[in-house]
């Protein structure tokens, strides 16, 4: 059952053929929706912006709470668009080096504790084989799969030496490697682009032509 | 022009309107066909099962309304899934177009299926911007970056928020997202606090996200719709993602036979060129 009233739907549905449209051809009815679709997410965006930072995080504890202190974040923050003007652009680099400063701190310290440590361990282990074999000769062969793609797909990522000879080979190795990889992700994209048409057409079919007969 | 050159010069409005047919055919006509289940998805449902009952889960709806296709329908299982074991839901958004709305319109239609009541077994605290802030500032204290829910009531007059302080709290997250911020999740929360989770990703990031189940650091994945009909299928509920497979089955099978016809096109142009040459 659609949770959505008819005049919902109706609106809907017009949206979506007219998007739909476009693939015929270019053409007027597409270009309004297109419009549409840009300012209303302009709107909203600036409304949410509005409301969920500026009133909620500074305006709303300032006056409550008598926060003072977030006047100086704010303060940081209005100093960004110093960038507009040229002659006291310069003063925009001191909340750049905030923002550079913070960043820089969160995010070597959650790529290295979340993404690289973790993948280099678990790169080094033994692989679990789908489907939960416990196989030893099976589990060596996948582990040994990926230590050897990992390590040649790297050395194809490294410039400072030509590849040749042995340097060269393995980069080949890893060049396949990077194939099947550009592979699965292609499989994946497409399954994606699809799903995001059936989940149009499921609309159309279940919930707007649905509706004339419910 | 051979039947080749006639299929290489064929204007791709043709290969639009089969593709609308293979998709629009199956939802008059279903097929049924079979989803197997995958080993990450079955690791997720397992996760999700194993925790105790009334256990405190937060759900993201990390996704835009572009991607609902796919993300919907997790979520929609996600929701199933806890409020059958009585799981106490605090769901978010680092989304700004659609995130919000959705959860609230998800979450409210499925905890009145489940009769479950607003403030007590779930709240829906709602957007704030930036991601990065958000995860790092609920480690600390979650009424410090969300001090109201979605719709302005403070956290203080929410039962379920008052035994809901920061992620020591909460048992489990369920995130479901079309971008980044998954990323994020396993390596800004999963690593430095430590609370288990899953993800249900677009097809898109998936073969990305994979790398973080054979670490571990996931406890189970949904790639994209066909993720999302596994485990529906493992919950007994047939929904959306099931009943668009049928659909995401007979395109990719169009679309094989598109490449090989295409790539067959290519080389018997080129041979016929060369013995014209010749």
């Amino acid at each position: 059952m659609s949770t959505f009233s008819p005049f919902e739907l109706w609106i809907m549905a017009f949206v979506t053929l007219a998007i739909f449209s476009f693939l015929y051809r270019d053409n007027p009815v597409y270009r309004l929706v297109e419009s549409i679709f840009a300012g209303l997410s302009a709107g909203y965006y600036f409304g949410l912006m509005w409301d969920t930072v500026l009133m909620q995080q500074v305006v709303y504890p300032i006056r409550t709470d008598g926060a003072w202190y977030l006047l100086i974040p704010t303060a940081l923050g209005v100093l960004l668009f110093s960038r507009l003007t040229r002659s006291y652009s310069y003063l925009s680099r001191v909340p750049l080096a905030f923002v550079i400063g913070s960043t820089s701190g969160v995010f070597i310290t959650s790529r290295l504790q979340g993404l690289v440590l973790p993948q280099i361990r678990t790169t080094f282990m033994p692989q679990n084989i789908p489907g939960g074999s416990t196989d030893p000769g099976m589990i060596v062969v996948l582990s040994a799969i990926v230590v050897i793609g990992v390590i040649a797909t790297l050395i194809y990522f490294y410039f400072s030496h030509e590849h040749k000879g042995a340097l060269g080979v393995t980069a080949k190795v890893g060049i396949w490697f990077i194939m099947i990889s550009f592979g699965a992700h292609f499989g994946y994209t497409v399954m994606g682009r699809v799903s995001l048409l059936i989940g149009r057409v499921q609309f159309l079919v279940e919930s707007w032509i649905g509706s004339f007969t419910s | 022009m051979t039947v080749w050159e006639r299929i290489a010069a064929m204007d791709r409005r043709w290969i639009y309107l089969m593709c609308g047919i293979a998709v629009l055919v199956p939802f008059i006509i279903p097929v049924s066909l079979p989803v197997y289940t995958t080993p990450e998805v079955q690791q997720l449902y397992d996760a999700v099962n194993s925790l105790p009952d009334s256990s405190i889960v937060m759900l993201t709806y990390d996704y835009y309304p572009s991607t609902v296709a796919e993300t919907e329908p997790m979520s929609r299982a996600a929701l199933h899934h806890l409020f059958s074991k009585n799981c106490k839901v605090v769901t978010l958004s680092n989304i700004p177009l659609g995130g919000p709305t959705i959860a609230e319109r998800v979450t409210r239609e499925l905890a009145a299926e489940y009769g479950k009541v607003y403030g007590v077994d779930y709240v829906n605290l709602g957007y704030k911007a930036n991601y990065v802030a958000v995860m790092k500032g609920l480690g600390t204290a979650i009424s410090g970056i969300f001090p109201t829910d979605n719709t302005g009531t403070p956290l203080t007059q929410l039962p379920l928020m008052q035994s809901v302080r920061n992620y020591e709290d909460i048992a489990f997250i369920f995130v479901v997202a079309d971008n980044a911020t998954a990323d994020y999740w396993v390596s800004i929360v999963n690593a430095q606090y430590g609370v288990p989770m899953c993800c249900g990703a677009t097809a898109v990031m998936a073969p990305k996200l994979y790398a973080f189940v054979g670490s571990g650091q996931l406890q189970g994945l949904l790639g994209g719709m066909k993720g999302a009909a596994e485990y529906e299928q493992l919950l007994g509920r047939k929904d959306r993602a099931v009943r668009g497979m049928d659909a995401q089955s007979l395109i990719h099978l169009l679309i094989i036979v598109l490449v090989a016809i295409g790539n067959l096109g290519y080389f018997m142009g080129r041979r016929a060129k060369r013995g014209e040459r010749a």
